[in-house]
């Protein structure tokens, strides 16, 4: 019953999605208030089937339901009850369900605070969600139906996978679909506004909101996947440029650009075509990331030809919108409006150029994530495009646009004053450059490369600072009033100084944990001690425990430093013997915003057991970084200024009265 | 300057930095792409020795011998030819006896593949279906190496011209 | 029942969804308008100016583009009156009390599986053991086993029903188990050996027979560790140990006991003179009950035994045993073949292939 109601629950949500796709256009397309107001309640009732749906499937899992084909193939009696849970979405059938459910989401959250906006845009943005939402519940229910069920239920389920009973990989995925389905909304003001032909600053502040909320939580869970390959894969590394990451860097850099070029549009009316384009493009990425990924597609086209069906679908999809966005995009643009002119060397401009490098770094992340598979598809080669080739070109694209982020927020719009930016970021230049010398005495001989791309980090960071200085005027007035006035400030410009600090900051981390990283891989026995960048690692022994369903070799280091103990290391190895599977458990010792990471290998015939030790330098910023920028981002939305639009009705009501 | 003359400066930024990242683009091509290759086609293709490139496929039962030192031997096979292959360091938690292997090194003079980078075939992707389809994909794998052959022979031609 | 009545409360919330926003006439008030946003946007210059933020020059230029804005919007909105088109409204309406729910029952009858209940893993394990496939139930207990592999009792429930069910390499780890937790005995040792020759395709290994004695020496008279021993060492060529084992066995015998047809029959098959003479029906008693019990299974150990050689054939010591099964089973041409493979497979290993030839002088297969 649970499984079928959910089941129907689906078909229900496909139903609704297809008629708030249709009647709203209609009543869009002949102004009647009537029809367009449907969008609205079928959005809303739509969230509320494609929530039972998924409740349902997650109560699936939880009483362990083998005669559901799903619970049963990725689901096991003995899983503890959290784990139950996230492999909900731990599989494709429910990570689509997932993605659904989000996308109803937000389009739930649009119909239900959109108030502000204008009938027939709402009308038609909801339209547009509920194209998607069909396509999506289409292929969910024809090639992925998670409730499709089994006659005579087997006993007991098929998966127990211990490398994926973890709650960083439980997390994160729903943190990235929160992400990239916020795009969509983005995507469809896009087409709504292409479809009305009319666009214009409000609408540039409408969406930026919904920008802004997908790419926090896109910022999470990048950071939140990097994280957890860094202390579960067990050789500490945090990004590995693979397919599967560049997939969720993509939409992060097009939805920046997105957000920088909507808040020219907002502010100036201009860059409005190429915001637009922006927007499709964002939402294409996603698409792409959700789905190359998902299907596998991007490691190997051979996993294509396992599940045509399924493939055949999202090349559909993905060619229906990708394709038919742009090309409505090519046959509408032209129709709207050119906006306001400014000069090259203005706040516009540094923003366009923000846009540029943003752009074509994503572009090179997409050609050396493609090409490989193109290159695949035409010759038959297989290549391998790893980090060399992104750090040689992702690296130099990101450097010009770092050392020109400070200037920006220092410009005034429409015409700028390049050498008073200068002047004011003269305190952060000098900062810059005493930091390059320093870093250069103590290293003498070692990076030379480090020290400059630690200055332009500090440069960045400094910048944001003294964009906040100068605004609040501090040292130039006293400083209650400083005070006063930073409180003032609004909301949004704490935000960018923040975000912009949190890419400088991570940049940091970045450059001392790949340059300064030191590590140790030997064989170690007990009671032979490590030596690592100063700190003193003894093997005191060794010991073996039974977990409920594994075996666990714990090796116990101490830890000292300068002849002080510090603490005690324990990192572990656990075999499943059932399953013939080993996970490694890695200890971290944080000091600082840096850590020592010691995780083990293999144990040889004579009793050594295999060791790798690193101490990453303030590896920990690198995650820092995008907290912070995410921070930003939380109090740029926070600001008042995005979320008005219209006053309350009945406040305007009231205040039309007097005049009457 | 006139509306003209601004979007000239723009578009020419615009055609300035495409060109530089189309630059960074080729250059880092040429250099840092690995080519990926089974035992068989390396065979084929004869890697001069130092050319580096991924090797993948499956290790070879018995073939893995521990020297010291966490010096490993093994030999990497695809059904049709086998390439011995040394390491030093430590192995993934996934890699096994008879499971998809990808290395990532250069042939020494004696014809030893030295690798500097050992993944088991799925470690390098962390979302929860992807390791499930790459338990799935090694299935897939031995297909592909039944194909490959035609593949290769048919792509020779091509690989001589871009090179 | 119940199903049916929720389906259609959601079905009618559905419709209720696209019904109600029709039914509502369309109050003056339009949503939001673009008026609005500008009119914020002067207000925040105001700010800006009053916080000091911007220059007055600066504001002055702002607000009159804005305020340009403004008044485009202002105009534009008011050239979109409000307008109802009944028609529509009726199709619509039509189109969810009609078409929602007939296509969602039909799309929804192609997929679903209405007549399936739940099976919640709780109320299955309480209730439903005796009608469910054996190989539920054999999960069950393996999985229980998994969680208490200490339970010894478990273990000796489970593998005989491995061994019936075929699965006789989990048998055999079962029966170890068995004896490891729940006691050695005679007839766990029997059974373990019997699965090893099982999984070995019938022939009783140096590891089964290792079992078997050991089970003799708990308890000598045990029948199948008696047997199993009379077979190896048929299969292994000595005939008048095998037949002196049986004899024996036969001897301390009770007269009704059930399996003493079969060891009359193994005897007879070694062509022991001593044999008992059988009545004619004793005989083709036995004979059916060899026929019904027995063939089939070691016609498929013997099978699985060939197979596994035509896939490696450097196992010397596993083809000696086939050809001495097919000599058993009377089919001195399968026999023959396999020697003609059995060279064929190790000609290039000459240690090998004189240790086929040694083997082969025993069993008395000429050529």
């Amino acid at each position: 019953m649970i499984a079928e109601a959910g089941h129907y629950a689906l078909v229900l949500a496909l139903a609704l999605a297809l008629i708030q796709s249709t009647v709203p256009m209609l009543g869009a397309r002949w102004g009647d208030q009537a029809l367009m107001n449907v969008a609205r309640s079928t959005a809303l009732a739509q969230l509320l089937f494609a929530g039972a749906s998924f409740t349902a499937l997650t109560m699936l899992h939880v009483t362990s339901d083998f005669s559901v084909v799903n619970v049963f193939e990725n689901s096991h009696s003995m899983k503890p009850l959290l784990y139950k849970i996230t492999g909900v979405w731990g599989n494709h059938e429910g990570s689509m369900l997932l993605w659904v459910l989000i996308l109803a989401l937000f389009g739930g959250l649009v119909a239900a605070f959109g108030n502000n906006l204008p009938l027939s845009l709402r009308a038609h943005v909801l339209a547009v969600q509920g194209w998607i939402a069909a396509a999506f519940y289409l292929f969910i229910l024809v090639t992925s139906n998670p409730f499709l069920r089994i006659a005579s239920p087997p006993i007991e389920g098929r998966d127990l996978n211990p490398v994926l009973q973890d709650i960083g990989l439980a997390v994160h995925p729903p943190m990235l679909y929160l992400g990239y389905v916020g795009f969509s909304i983005s995507f469809s003001f896009a087409v709504a506004a292409l479809i009305e032909g009319r666009i214009d600053a409000a609408w540039a502040r409408w969406v930026r909101p919904w920008t802004l909320v997908a790419w926090i939580f896109l910022t999470l869970g990048i950071a939140m996947g990097s994280y957890w390959a860094y202390y579960e894969l067990g050789w500490g590394g945090w990004w590995f440029w693979d397919p599967v990451e560049n997939a969720s860097l993509m939409p992060w850099l097009a939805g920046t650009a997105l957000l920088h070029s909507a808040v020219v549009m907002e502010k100036r009316n201009a860059l409005k075509v190429w915001t637009i384009l922006l927007s499709i493009l964002t939402f294409s990425l996603s698409l792409l990331g959700t789905f190359l990924v998902r299907s596998g597609v991007l490691t190997s086209v051979h996993a294509f030809a396992t599940d045509p069906a399924r493939g055949v679908f999202i090349l559909l999809i993905l060619c229906l919108f990708i394709g038919g966005s742009l090309l409505l995009y090519a046959w509408r643009a032209s129709t709207l409006k050119q906006g306001g002119l400014f000069a090259p060397i203005s706040r516009e401009g540094a923003l366009v150029l923000n846009n540029l490098f943003l752009t074509t770094a994503c572009a090179t992340v997409f050609i050396g994530t493609l090409y490989p598979l193109a290159l695949e598809v035409v010759t038959g080669d297989k290549i391998s495009v790893g980090a060399p080739f992104f750090n040689l070109t992702f690296g130099p694209l990101f450097v010009p646009l770092l050392a020109a982020m400070p200037f920006g927020p220092m410009l005034a719009w429409k015409r700028g004053d390049l050498l008073g930016a200068a002047q004011r970021l003269t305190a952060a230049g000098i900062a810059a450059l005493i930091v390059i010398a320093v870093l250069w005495a103590w290293t003498f001989g070692g990076a030379t490369f480090a020290p400059l791309a630690i200055g332009l980090a500090v440069f960045v960071v400094a910048g944001a600072v003294s964009d906040l200085a100068e605004r609040v005027g501090l040292f130039r007035i006293p400083l209650t009033i400083a005070v006063a006035r930073a409180r003032g400030l609004p909301r949004a410009t704490w935000g960018t100084a923040f975000a912009h600090a949190g890419i400088g900051i991570a940049l940091i981390g970045i450059v001392c944990e790949t340059t300064w990283n030191t590590e140790y891989i030997g064989s170690m026995k007990p009671d032979h001690v490590a030596k690592v960048a100063g700190y003193q690692l003894k093997l005191d022994g060794v010991t073996q425990r039974q977990g409920p369903n594994f075996r666990e070799m714990i090796a116990q280091f101490t830890v000292s430093r300068d002849g002080e103990t510090l603490e005690v290391m324990t990192p572990s190895k656990r075999d499943f013997t059932t399953r013939g599977s080993s996970t490694t458990e890695a200890a971290l010792l944080t000091r600082g915003a840096s850590q020592l990471y010691v995780s083990l290998g293999e144990t040889n015939a004579e009793g050594a057991i295999a060791v790798r030790i690193y101490h990453k330098p303030l590896v920990l910023l690198i995650w820092w970084g995008p907290v912070l920028m995410a921070f930003g981002g939380l109090l740029s939305l926070s600001d008042r200024r995005l979320r008005v639009g219209a006053p309350k009705p009945a406040k305007a009501a009231r205040a039309l009265q007097p005049a009457e | 300057m006139t509306r003209k003359q601004r979007r000239l400066t723009m578009i020419g930024g615009s055609l300035a930095v495409l060109a530089i990242a189309a630059a960074l683009v080729l250059n880092a091509m040429r250099d840092s792409i690995v080519f990926f290759s089974t035992p068989t086609m390396a065979a084929e293709k004869q890697f001069p020795p130092g050319q580096r490139f991924r090797l993948g496929g499956l290790v070879q039962p018995g073939s893995l011998v521990r020297g010291d030192n966490l010096a490993v031997n093994f030999s990497v096979a695809d059904g049709s030819a086998t390439l011995p292959v040394t390491y030093k360091g430590i192995l993934p938690d996934l890699f096994r006896e008879g499971q998809g292997v990808v290395a990532e090194g250069a042939l020494d003079a004696s014809g030893v593949f030295k690798a500097d980078t050992v993944l088991a075939k799925h470690d390098e992707t962390y979302m929860p279906k992807d390791v499930a389809d790459a338990l799935k994909k090694q299935g897939h794998w031995k297909d592909d190496y039944g194909a490959k052959p035609g593949a290769t022979a048919a792509s020779a031609p091509v690989q001589g011209t871009s090179k | 029942m119940t199903l049916w009545f929720v389906f259609a409360l959601m079905t009618v919330a559905a419709i209720f969804a696209v019904l109600w926003p029709l039914s509502r006439n369309s109050s003056a008030q339009a949503g939001g308008s673009e008026a609005a946003v500008y009119k914020d946007q002067l207000a925040e210059i105001d700010r800006d100016v009053a916080a000091g933020l911007i220059g007055v020059s600066e504001a002055e230029a702002a607000r009159v583009e804005i305020s340009r804005r403004l008044l485009a919007a202002a105009d534009s909105q008011h050239n979109l009156p409000a307008r109802s088109s009944l028609g529509l409204r009726r199709a619509s309406a039509i189109v969810a009390l009609v078409g929602l729910p007939i296509a969602a029952v039909t799309f929804y009858l192609s997929l679903g599986s209405p007549q399936l209940g739940d099976f919640p893993l709780v109320s299955r394990t309480r209730t439903a053991d005796a009608n469910q496939p054996i190989d539920n139930m054999v999960a069950q207990v393996e999985a229980h086993l998994e969680k208490n592999p200490t339970d010894g009792r478990g273990w000796t429930v489970l593998a005989p029903v491995l061994a019936r069910l075929g699965r006789y390499d989990d048998a055999v780890r079962a029966y170890r188990n068995a004896i490891n937790y729940a006691g050695d005995s005679a007839d766990h040792r029997s059974d373990l050996g019997e699965a090893l020759a099982a999984a070995a395709g019938g022939v009783v290994t140096a590891e089964a027979k290792a079992e078997f004695e050991r089970a003799v020496a708990q308890n000598a008279d045990g029948p199948k560790a008696n047997y199993f021993l009379g077979l190896a060492a048929e299969q292994d060529g000595r005939r008048a140990d095998a037949a002196a084992i049986w004899r024996g066995l036969l001897a301390k015998a009770p007269a009704d006991a059930p399996w003493r047809p079969l060891i009359e029959a193994a005897l007879a098959r070694v062509g022991d003179p001593a044999a008992p003479a059988l009545s004619n029906d004793a005989m083709a008693a036995a004979k059916d009950m060899n026929e019904a019990d027995r063939g089939a299974m070691i016609r498929g150990m013997v099978d699985r035994l060939a197979t596994r050689l035509k896939q490696n054939g450097d196992d010397v010591e596993g083809w000696l045993r086939l050809m001495r099964a097919y000599m058993v089973m009377g089919e001195r041409d399968k026999a023959a073949s396999a020697l003609t493979e059995a060279r064929q497979a190790v000609a290039n290993d000459t240690e090998r292939l004189r240790q086929l030839n040694e083997g082969v002088k025993n069993l008395g297969l000429g050529g």
